[in-house]
């Protein structure tokens, strides 16, 4: 068994762009509901919007890359604010299911086939990063050892976007420990005595989706940037689900939670993964099971993962970084 | 009128002769008009007309369910009135949104203790400071902004804290907190936000006898000081001791309003109105006191 090929991968994984991806989705969401107690399960919607709203402004009206991300992350606000001033008076259900709703919902549209002309429906659009790579200083070749290498293009992405990870995790936290942060924090305990207070608590709580939505856009963003196009099949539902498990994993409202959490969640998830493909490649596994996940290591990675989640909620709930006093506080 | 005149008309009406509701005061920090909120078929508030003296301490009593809270929730804007308006300092408040009315000056408290559990008590205080710079976003993360404010802040909410003798608790997080401290919390934290008139939703229930006496006598201080208090108490004791001014609620309405003794005097309100609440009050107590006992 080559343990040296499922490490490469895993690390690949695990810092890799898709990893720097699912940290700033996890950021966001971290500050919607680690902070503000807002429960997005529609996180995947801001990231669609960022993405697409680049690649429409390049792909399509052949404008500017760098006119495209801040219309794209222009983009999420609206989208904050659609979904955030109908439902973020009512009961936090009731945002919760909007939340998924319309993330879904504008997949569908910006696959269907009258949008095709502007969002290139079921096809994406493609060539829209390169006035991103023409930045790249670093020389041509590969990068690193084995399994863990990447392309100078690859490590270009992935220094910008874990750049990007560390700036929004230092926004978040500045955000946080402001006087700002400390009604956020007070309305996610509870929103009725911070009315009877005084503070406008619907705003704050608009403001806070919109910044979280922003920096989960900025994930779409990095995901056009390393594949230079979009689809809509990188947008569904699970992604967001993908975002929440790495967030739980990390633990909430930390600061380094989410990034922690996204790292560990790409390298098990591809570990896992290579291990699997490897037990088959050495014929350790009887034929009868080989057979069956001949092609699906990938979903069964994605299952043990979610095992594996399901113990750590059992034996530390609060994640890696949480602090597990706060559980028992709740109100 | 509602059922209770059916049931003993004599009473109410003899009620309504030693002290009738909605009587004019001198100088009303609030007055309220034709107030009606009802959940159903019940009238859970039906008010005509109820004036609040500046600066006095005015209790609310009556037996469960007779629409303290809910007349409470129509006052701050945390409930919509069916019918109605008020005034607070001559400002029509209706339609205005709670935070609105708090900033106005009417800060309340909850019968159902509201500490925000995973801040600490002191940022509990420093949340209820009124216009801090460094709560709107786009300054946020400009420090130097807000800072010499927020020092400022953390100085008075140390001295409230010291003031209601939880001073020892400012760091750690308010869900530590037993009942009683919590109780004091949200008073200090309604004073915090700079209020004209205090609204306290049974400030006393489940805080024992000790703990009571020291409320009460931040009560009577923060009077003393022009805070205008409008309080809901179930214990008579504790109404007669501090109260400037009773009004009697029963199934929504004002039965009567008077000086204590006044109310107090009127035995047959009393025996009816409050005699079972007193009791439930009471029981609840000694049962809270019991389990403190074995914790
Ligand atoms: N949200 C609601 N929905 C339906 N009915 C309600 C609601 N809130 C209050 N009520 C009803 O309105 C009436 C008045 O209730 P309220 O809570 O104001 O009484 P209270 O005087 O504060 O009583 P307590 O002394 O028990 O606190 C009760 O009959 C109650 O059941
Ligand atoms: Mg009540």
């Amino acid at each position: 068994m080559e343990f040296d090929v499922i490490f490469g991968n895993a690390a690949r994984a695990g810092l890799g762009p898709q990893a720097a991806i699912f940290a700033l989705a996890a950021i966001g969401l971290n500050l919607h509901f680690g902070y503000a107690g807002l429960l997005n399960f529609g996180q995947v919607g801001f990231m669609m919007l960022g993405a697409y709203g680049t690649a429409i402004m390049v792909a399509t009206w052949g404008g500017s890359l760098w006119l495209g991300i801040p219309f794209g992350l222009g983009l999420c606000v609206a989208f904050a604010l659609a979904l955030g001033i109908p439902t973020l008076r009512l009961r936090s259900d009731y945002f919760a299911i909007t939340t998924i709703a319309a993330a879904e919902i504008l997949r569908l549209l910006i696959r269907s086939s009258p949008a095709t002309d502007i969002t290139g429906g079921p096809f994406g659009l493609q060539a829209i990063a390169n006035s991103f790579y023409d930045l790249n200083f670093l020389p041509d070749g590969r990068f690193g050892i084995g399994t863990f290498s990447y392309s100078s293009n690859q490590l270009w992405v992935m220094i910008v976007a874990w750049v990007l990870v560390v700036l929004c995790s230092a926004l978040v936290l500045g955000l946080i420990k402001s006087p700002w942060g400390r009604v956020v924090r007070a309305i996610r305990e509870d929103e009725d005595a911070v009315l009877s207070l005084g503070k406008n608590t619907v705003a704050y709580k608009l403001q806070a989706l919109a910044i979280g939505g922003v920096i989960g856009g900025l994930a779409g963003v990095i995901d056009v940037l390393q594949q230079s196009g979009v689809g809509s099949e990188n947008f569904e539902p699970q992604v967001t689900f993908f975002a929440w498990a790495a967030l739980i994993l990390g633990g909430l409202a930390t600061t380094v939670g989410p990034v922690v959490g996204a790292v560990l969640f790409w390298f098990l998830r591809e570990g896992v993964e290579s291990f699997i493909r490897e037990l088959s490649a050495e014929n350790w596994l009887p034929n009868v099971l080989a057979d069956f996940l001949d092609g699906a290591e990938g979903a069964i990675s994605v299952v043990l993962m979610g095992i594996g989640l399901v113990g750590l909620m059992a034996l530390r709930p609060q994640g890696i970084f949480g602090r597990r006093r706060n559980l028992h506080l709740g109100t | 009128m509602s059922e209770m005149t059916t049931v003993r008309p004599e009473l109410t009406e003899a009620a309504l002769e030693a002290a009738p509701p909605g009587r004019l005061k001198d100088d009303p920090i609030l007055i309220t008009f034709g107030m009606l909120k009802t959940f159903g078929g019940i009238r859970a508030v039906d008010i005509d007309h109820l004036e609040i003296e500046r600066g006095t301490i005015t209790a609310i009593i009556g037996p469960n369910g007779a629409g303290k809270t809910t007349l409470f929730n129509l006052l701050t804007g945390f409930d919509r009135p069916d019918q109605g308006s008020w005034r607070l300092d001559g400002r029509p408040l209706g339609g205005l949104p709670p935070h609105r009315i708090a900033r106005l000056g009417m800060v309340r408290t909850f019968q159902l203790t509201k500490s925000l559990s995973r801040l600490t008590v002191l940022e509990n205080m420093a949340v209820a400071a009124q216009t801090q710079r460094g709560e709107r976003l786009e300054r946020a993360l400009l420090r130097w902004l807000w800072l010499p404010e927020e020092e400022r802040v953390m100085t008075r909410a140390v001295e409230l804290l010291e003031r209601f003798g939880i001073e020892h608790m400012a760091d750690e997080q308010a869900g530590t907190l037993s009942g009683g401290q919590r109780k004091l919390l949200e008073m200090a934290r309604a004073l915090m936000a700079d209020p004209e008139l205090v609204m306290l939703d049974e400030p006393t229930a489940g805080v024992n006898p000790a703990l009571t006496e020291s409320l009460l006598e931040h009560i009577r201080n923060l009077n003393a000081e022009g805070v205008t208090i409008v309080f809901v108490e179930h214990n008579m004791d504790v109404v007669m001791d501090i109260s400037d001014w009773v009004v009697v609620m029963a199934q929504g309405r004002i039965l009567t309003e008077g000086a204590p003794e006044e109310v107090v005097a009127n035995e047959e309100v009393i025996d009816a109105y409050l005699g079972r609440a007193r009791e439930a009050v009471d029981e609840a107590v000694e049962e809270a006191e019991g389990e403190e006992g074995d914790g």
